[in-house]
């Protein structure tokens, strides 16, 4: 059981709100590069190591990266920020970041969790994952629904586990 | 379109289009009276609004400078709306009274350390018509025959947890959102989107009710993108205008009286940034409280991980309520209580709101779950304390030019108790129906619920405002929002607001009649 409210730590701005400035996610994958940069690869074990998901692939992972350094390459003081950071995690340890197994990189990252580089990159990488029209559909979330006529009609009171479903009094 | 003048100085001046700006500027507008209503958002039309939060947040939300020292993010500690139909954009609907004790708060509590807890000078007798006549506008379901709204998944998770707990006050609750067609707008369709502007016009917002409604009447102007800088005081000490800032350009518009209604934090900054002479401590503030008693009530979640599907971002976002911890009930360990009603996120909101806390696998394995997760609120009474309070900064301006304003608040000891005691209690309904997790979260959100800086009451030392709130110090000058709570309840406030603006035209419409405005 989590209790997240006794670690809570204040972030930027509110958690609860969207990003202002919110740039629509197309086909992440594409943008990948067939051959990553060490800094891609280092970047995209960041990411799965901050957002572990077992259904998505490397690919997904890499072209995430790939798009989070486009970003911040237009941001000078972010991307040094960044770099930073990698250089913290390569240098720690005997092989680069990427290549350490999994609970290796775990322990690391809590090591420098509290770093800007990393606060950045969790909001940031935050959006550019959960905001992908395929992860929603891997997660089950259905997007807008206007053009459908909304749920009313597709499900929104479809639950059929509960023991004794009441109703409105 | 009507157009008044700038020289007309038989208008009323309304400043702000949300609930209270709206549905006063329209009620005047009814009675008969010239109204300019000046806001300083944009006009949207329906086809602006999309099932997209991040592209509604940026075009409904109020993101101009502000800072915050205490407990709120010191960045964005208020979450409201900067367009036309004010936060009634961004609200969820949900409409209940106060209850008549939380209008003796000071009665039914005693003496709570370091508040100013005060009983309302409005009653609950005097205040129940009105609040009838606000439900009637509102189309609020559950009220004046309007039926309730159909329960959903997460809705239906709530209730049964809750009743295996052994609440018994529950129901889809009264919302501002239409169960059937009224009013010329369609019934809900379930479309999940609610914070983000109700595409459909289902929800009741001032952009499509109460603003076209006063349009119709000839007698009502709204001016758009024209914020507020300035109130003008004639050598009678009674206000003669305003002047707001429209592209760039100063604009002095004459009025016969004005009502501010910008959502405390604005009202706030307006009255306080217009000292002069006769105000050397702000407009309005000879008691020094403008500012001061700022109430927010604090908004927690509680998330579970539940054993079967349940989909809740297929609903209204706000979509049933548990009363049941309502009540003072002072052996829980704090006077007052609180509302539990359902919430759904969205994947990013969710992350973004659960990564405050930690990332990885306690991160993803809830994601991973996201069709599996159930959602509660949890939304309790926030004491008045004169040291929470909202101010100017001294240098920093806005892009307005304006001073800053800095929010600075703190949780009373009673809400710390309060709030400790309902994470427990929304974890419990959960648990009940064998949740697989249950993650208690969610203290650092903006507020959203704003009240209690130019409270009311009778005597003029003790609060800015009339009973009809009216300041005590400008004859001619209303504050028509929630800065006139004198202490915050347990529950969402805007049909207060309502009803108090429905109530304040009527005590206007008098006002004239009989010669004095
Ligand atoms: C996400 C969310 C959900 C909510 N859900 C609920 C709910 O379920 N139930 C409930 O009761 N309440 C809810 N609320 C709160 C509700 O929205 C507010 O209580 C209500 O809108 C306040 O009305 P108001 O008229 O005081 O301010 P607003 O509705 O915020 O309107 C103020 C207007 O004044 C304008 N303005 C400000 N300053 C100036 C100026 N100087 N010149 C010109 N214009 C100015 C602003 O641009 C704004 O349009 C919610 C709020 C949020 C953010
Ligand atoms: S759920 Fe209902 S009220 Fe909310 S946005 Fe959809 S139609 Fe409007």
């Amino acid at each position: 059981m989590l209790t997240r409210r006794t670690v809570v730590g204040k972030m930027a701005l509110a958690a609860m709100l969207p990003a202002i400035a919110a740039s629509p996610l197309s086909a992440i994958a594409a943008t990948a590069t067939p051959k990553p940069t060490p800094e891609e690869l280092a970047t995209a074990a960041l990411l799965h190591t901050a957002f572990p998901h077992a259904r998505l692939d490397a690919a997904f992972y890499s072209g995430v990266a790939g798009r989070y350094l486009a970003e911040i390459a237009k941001d000078p003081a972010a991307m040094a920020e960044h770099r930073r950071g990698l250089a913290l995690l390569d240098g720690s340890y005997i092989a680069p970041f990427a290549q350490l197994p999994e609970m290796v990189r775990r322990s690391m990252v809590a090591r420098y969790d509290q770093e800007p580089f990393f606060k950045a990159l969790i909001w940031r990488g935050a959006e550019l994952i959960y905001r992908d029209a395929a992860v929603w559909k891997m997660v089950g979330y259905e997007g807008s629904s206007v053009e459908y006529g909304g749920y009313i009609e597709r499900g929104f009171d479809d639950i059929d586990w509960l023991p004794a479903a009441g109703g409105a009094k | 379109m009507t157009h008044f003048s700038l020289d007309d100085s038989s208008v009323f001046v309304v400043i702000g289009s949300g609930a209270g700006g709206g549905v006063l500027g329209n009620e005047l507008a009814q009675k008969g009276h010239k109204v300019v209503c000046l806001e300083a958002g944009r006009r949207l039309e329906m086809s602006d609004i999309v099932n997209d939060e991040a592209a509604m947040f940026g075009k409904l939300t109020w993101l101009d400078r502000r800072m915050a020292t205490g407990k709120p993010d010191p960045n964005f500690p208020v979450w409201g709306c900067k367009t036309v139909g004010g936060t009634t954009m961004h609200w969820t609907g949900a409409c209940p009274r106060f209850e008549p004790h939380e209008m003796r708060a000071r009665t039914t509590y005693g003496a709570l350390p370091d508040t100013t807890l005060v009983d309302w000078p409005v009653t609950p007798e005097e205040i129940a018509p009105w609040y009838d006549k606000a439900e009637v506008r509102l189309g609020v379901t559950g009220r004046q025959g309007m039926p309730f709204l159909p329960p959903g998944n997460n809705f239906k998770v709530l209730e049964a947890g809750a009743r295996k707990c052994g609440y018994t006050d529950i129901d889809t609750h009264n919302m501002a959102i239409n169960s059937i067609e009224r009013d010329d707008r369609p019934s809900c369709h379930q479309l999940g989107f609610c914070t983000s502007g109700c595409a459909v016009g289902a929800k009741w917002s001032t952009l499509y009710t109460e603003i076209p409604k006063a349009e119709e009447t000839g007698r009502f102007e709204l001016r758009p993108e024209c914020m507020v800088t300035g109130i003008e005081l004639g050598p009678d000490g009674r206000v003669s205008g305003v002047t707001y800032l429209h592209q760039g350009k100063r604009v002095t518009q004459k009025a016969r009286a004005v009502a501010v209604a910008g959502n405390v934090v604005e009202t706030t900054r307006l009255l306080l940034n217009n000292s002069s002479d006769r105000h050397p401590q702000g407009l309005a503030n000879s008691s020094g409280l403008v500012g001061r008693n700022y109430m927010r009530h604090f908004t927690i979640q509680v998330m579970g991980v539940m054993p079967g599907k349940v989909h809740f971002h297929r609903q209204t976002h706000l979509a049933g309520v548990v009363r049941d911890e309502r009540g003072h009930r002072p052996e829980r360990g704090f006077a007052g209580g609180f509302l539990i009603s359902t919430v759904p996120f969205t994947p990013e909101i969710l992350a973004k709101n659960m990564i405050t806390g930690g990332w990885g696998r306690d991160l993803t394995e809830v994601l991973d779950k996201y069709d599996q997760l159930a959602g509660m609120l949890l939304t309790g009474e926030d004491p008045p304390q004169l040291s929470n309070r909202i101010t100017l900064h001294p240098t920093e301006r806005d892009g307005y030019g304006l001073p800053v304003p800095v929010i600075h608040y703190e949780d009373h000891p009673n809400t710390i108790a309060m709030k400790e005691y309902a994470w427990k209690a929304g974890r419990r309904i959960y648990e009940a129906l064998g949740a697989e997790n249950v993650i208690e979260m969610g203290d650092y959100i903006p507020a959203t619920h704003n009240m209690g800086t130019a409270r009311m009451g009778d005597d003029p030392r003790a609060s800015v405002c009339s009973p009809f709130g009216r300041t005590h110090d400008v004859a001619n000058l209303y504050i028509a929002d929630g800065s006139l709570f004198p202490t915050a309840g347990g529950c969402n406030p805007t049909l207060t607001i309502v009803a108090l603006a429905l109530r304040q035209a009527q005590h206007i419409d008098r006002e004239v009649a009989a010669g004095r405005l």
